[in-house]
């Protein structure tokens, strides 16, 4: 049975898994969409990055000179063309409050199978930030506004 | 849907012998017994956690007979699992986005590579 707090998605890619991991990781920085509602920083904008291996940080990088930005979460698992875990982190997550994502990749047919696993929701616990419903709220503002974003993109798309 | 529910319900979800209860109870009501039996907690523990998930509006208690609190049982309200469900289909539509743009980025390249 499928957990109650776990969001999942999945899609086939037509490269094989140790691509599929290596163009995940090492080039995020090119595929991850960061238009401006949907960045970690509210004015910044940034490139994001995986350090790779664990203790690896997946920072958003706002300064590419310094490297500095904000630090998403950690590496927890690194195991190119199979398995990776990180932590993620909005920008209002109070110190110790963190999501986890998995990402799977499994070969399938000639392509790969890529599952992906965010849970952890429960972790973000109502102390004090979020107790006024703070904690996770920007992070769900992303998200929402994201989202009202592609009903947009999907409305215009259908309407020419 | 309100902040404050989900994250009432998020914070119920915390503690993993209430997750299992939750999944236990997901299957059909039970007596506060049962759920004791199969999560090997004392009946003063599972009193506690059916104590948090009734105030923070996950389970609903009905008496099976009024005049026996043995026979009280637990159910699953449905408000909060929607809710979360809500919540998680806005976290699923944010990374079916980055995955679309991951999987496009991956197959471009490959095709640049063996034209």
């Amino acid at each position: 049975m499928r957990a109650a707090e776990v969001a999942t998605v999945t899609t086939l890619v037509a490269v094989d898994p140790v691509r599929a991991f290596d163009v995940f990781t090492s080039e995020i920085g090119q595929w991850w969409k960061s238009a401006p509602r949907y960045r970690f920083h509210p004015e910044k904008s940034g490139t994001m990055r995986f350090e790779p291996g664990v203790g690896g940080r997946l920072v958003e990088v706002h300064d590419a000179k310094t490297g500095a930005g904000f630090e998403v979460g950690r590496v927890l698992v690194w195991e190119p063309g199979a398995r990776l875990v990180f932590e993620f982190r909005g920008r209002d997550f109070a110190p110790g409050e963190r999501t986890e994502v998995e990402v799977r990749f499994e070969a399938e047919g000639q392509g790969t199978r890529l599952t992906l696993e965010h849970r952890g929701w429960d972790t973000i616990r109502p102390g004090h930030a979020a107790r006024h419903g703070h904690t996770g709220q920007a992070f769900g503002d992303m998200i929402g506004l994201w989202w009202a974003d592609l009903l947009v993109a999907i409305r215009a798309r259908v309407a020419r | 849907m309100s902040a404050g529910a989900l994250d009432r319900t998020l914070a119920a979800l915390a503690d993993p012998t209430r997750r299992r209860a939750v999944d236990l109870l997901r299957q059909r009501p039970r007596r506060p017994g049962e759920l004791a039996e199969a999560l090997r907690v004392s009946p003063p523990v599972i009193s506690r956690h059916l104590r948090v998930l009734r105030n923070h509006g996950l389970v609903a208690e009905e008496h099976g007979d009024p005049r026996d609190s043995r026979l009280r049982v637990y159910r699953l309200r449905r408000e909060p699992f929607i809710n979360l469900r809500a919540w998680l289909d806005q976290v699923e539509a944010f990374w079916a986005g980055q995955l679309s743009a991951f999987k496009a980025h991956a197959e471009r390249t490959r095709r640049g590579k063996r034209p």
